[in-house]
């Protein structure tokens, strides 16, 4: 077990940093909040933490709280502005945000260190303090998805209309989470920055996109435990998949394709559905064995076609 | 079976709108409308397509933005509310469409009426859910609560939704078209619902297409076109009267004949 962790400490460290990332963008989608602002976050964290760690000589945890902090703010000043988008004009918007990240970042003089980036960032951080942000981020997350607090943001992503005629503030909820979402990110960032000991522009890109949203659509967009799912597989399938040499990129590109076919809920959400027909099966209702997925057709007019949710995450990723 | 409530001793409004216009650009979906709710009355709202009843709705709950006038309800104005804070008034609607959380359970839907109006104490949720439980044996839904609203007929879909309205408690229920797509055994079961959660004294207002429904059911007819409101009054007598006949009845009295 010891050997076995320490063979892989890079890996089990890449997939934590990488639920990180994911999780920042996850917040919002589980909300219906189309923003990948968590990848600008993520530049923003991990510059902030660099330069404040290299550039001003404070310690570890006080430039991974300042990169985390100026990320939430930032991010939560973005959301004020970009709220009212939807769908693929807020996802542009966001991405924008990343660039701009970026390009800042690129003509950032000697304080960001140009298009080379910083070095030389080198944090006390281990794995274990990896662990125990990620632990507690994931804690904040379970009680989101839980209870009558679950059920609200579920609202809100599937229905707002319906979701204000409830009683919940909408835009709240939207607003709030772009706070979360650049907390999460900035955090994010700021770990890997201090970890790997230097960050360039060049990290701060459209790929940071591509790799969250792979985690989500692999591994399910309704709950930290799909991206956790997701990130393992995206971390260790290029370890798993090394015996097939170059064919790799290509096996990685189909299952990602695969996933996001057939599978609409991830593998979290294949593995609820799964459950919940078997409840079914066993649960006082009597269902036909083979047409248990066929609605009950004794009504007089056949069942309304269902509404397509508003701009439906989970379904259109 | 009703009593021309409105004319009678003055009832009390829980519920009115004055001089009500929505416009959309040189639309006039609604067009100064005034009307009052008395309380523990089913007022209902007659009208053909397009005639501005759902723009109406989406006035009263504050989801579509007024033009001019004023609503008042429980003798407050409430014209300037955001319209996330009307539920908290005491004002529930359901909707044209059943709308649920599919991925949720009947119960966790019919508690979503509950989420947002109660604290989450642990005593409050106790008494959340007993409403719950309350709101689902009045629509008889109890017995699917744990099954998942897509895989259940339309009829009972709609017993979830006015379920997850009652759990909310309110004292004005907006129903909009209620037994759309319904036969008409489960038409008369809606009717007698309703029927019943006047009887506890919950004021309710219906925009229904079925006109045998309607003047079973309400106590107050209000018939619309083209944003006005053209007769007001008992049931029987409004849906007697010529101009609602040409605008309304010409059409579709055939069908409910």
């Amino acid at each position: 077990m010891i050997d076995w962790y320490t063979a892989n400490s890079v890996v089990i460290q890449a997939t934590m940093t990488t639920l990180l990332l994911a999780l920042s963008i996850q917040l919002p989608l589980r909300m219906g909040v189309f923003s990948f602002a968590g990848v600008g976050c993520f530049g923003i964290g991990g510059y902030t933490a660099a330069i404040a760690f290299t550039k001003f000589g404070m310690g570890t945890w006080t430039a991974v709280a300042f990169g985390t902090v100026l990320a939430g703010v930032l991010c939560y000043l973005l959301g004020l502005l970009v709220h009212k988008l939807t769908g693929l004009y807020l996802g542009m918007a966001t991405i924008a945000f990343a660039l701009i990240v970026s390009v800042v970042a690129t003509n950032g003089g000697s304080l960001t260190g140009g298009a080379s980036g910083l070095f030389g960032a080198l944090g006390g951080i281990t794995n274990l303090h990896v662990f125990l942000l990620l632990a507690v981020v994931i804690i904040g997350l379970a009680i989101s998805e839980a209870g009558r607090f679950g059920r609200k943001i579920d609202t809100v992503r599937e229905d707002p209309e319906l979701a204000v005629a409830l009683g919940i503030n909408v835009t709240r909820y939207r607003k709030l989470t772009f706070l979360a979402s650049g907390l999460i990110g900035g955090l994010a960032g700021a770990v890997t920055t201090l970890l790997r000991s230097t960050i360039t522009p060049a990290e701060v890109n459209f790929h940071l996109v591509v790799v969250a949203l792979t985690v989500i659509i692999i591994g399910g967009s309704s709950s930290w435990l799909g991206a956790f799912i997701g990130a393992v597989f995206i971390t260790w399938l290029p370890t798993v998949l090394s015996f097939v040499a170059e064919w790799e990129p290509i096996i990685y590109g189909f299952v990602v394709a695969l996933a996001a076919i057939f599978l609409p809920g991830g593998i979290l959400g294949l593995v609820k559905d799964l459950r919940h027909r078997r409840g079914a099966r066993r649960g006082s209702t009597p269902p036909p064995e083979e047409g248990a997925a066929a609605p009950p057709d004794d009504e007089p007019h056949a069942p309304e076609p269902s509404r397509t949710p508003v701009p439906s995450q989970g379904g259109a990723l | 079976m009703s009593r021309p409530s409105h004319d009678a001793a003055e009832p009390q409004m829980i519920f009115e709108a004055d001089d009500v216009a929505v416009h959309f650009g040189g639309v006039k979906a609604v067009d100064g409308l005034s009307f009052g709710l008395p309380e523990g009355k089913i007022v209902g709202i007659l009208g053909p397509n397009g005639s501005g009843k759902s723009t109406l709705v989406g006035a009263i709950t504050r989801h579509v933005p007024l033009t001019r006038g004023t609503l008042r309800f429980l003798g407050k104005d409430y014209g300037n509310d955001r319209a996330h804070l009307v539920p908290h008034r005491g004002i529930a609607r359901t909707f044209q469409t059943v709308r649920l959380l599919e991925e949720r359970t009947v119960l966790e839907n019919v508690l979503l009426g509950t989420d947002s109006l109660s604290g989450g104490g642990r005593a409050e949720r106790r008494l959340a859910h007993e409403r719950a439980q309350v709101a689902m044996q009045r629509t008889g839904c109890e017995h699917l609560a744990k099954e998942r609203p897509d895989e259940l007929s339309y009829g009972n879909r709609r017993r979830v939704e006015i379920a997850r309205a009652i759990a909310m408690e309110p004292k004005l229920l907006l129903v909009d078209e209620p037994t759309a797509g319904m036969g008409r055994a489960e038409k008369e079961e809606v009717s007698a619902l309703m029927m019943s959660l006047r009887a506890e004294g919950l004021t309710q207002l219906i925009v229904e297409h079925d006109v045998q429904m309607m003047v079973d059911t309400c106590d107050i007819l209000l018939a619309m076109n083209f944003g006005k409101l053209i007769v007001e009054g008992e049931p029987r007598d409004v849906v007697r009267n010529p101009a609602v006949q040409e605008a309304y009845l010409g059409k579709q009295a055939v069908n409910h004949a």
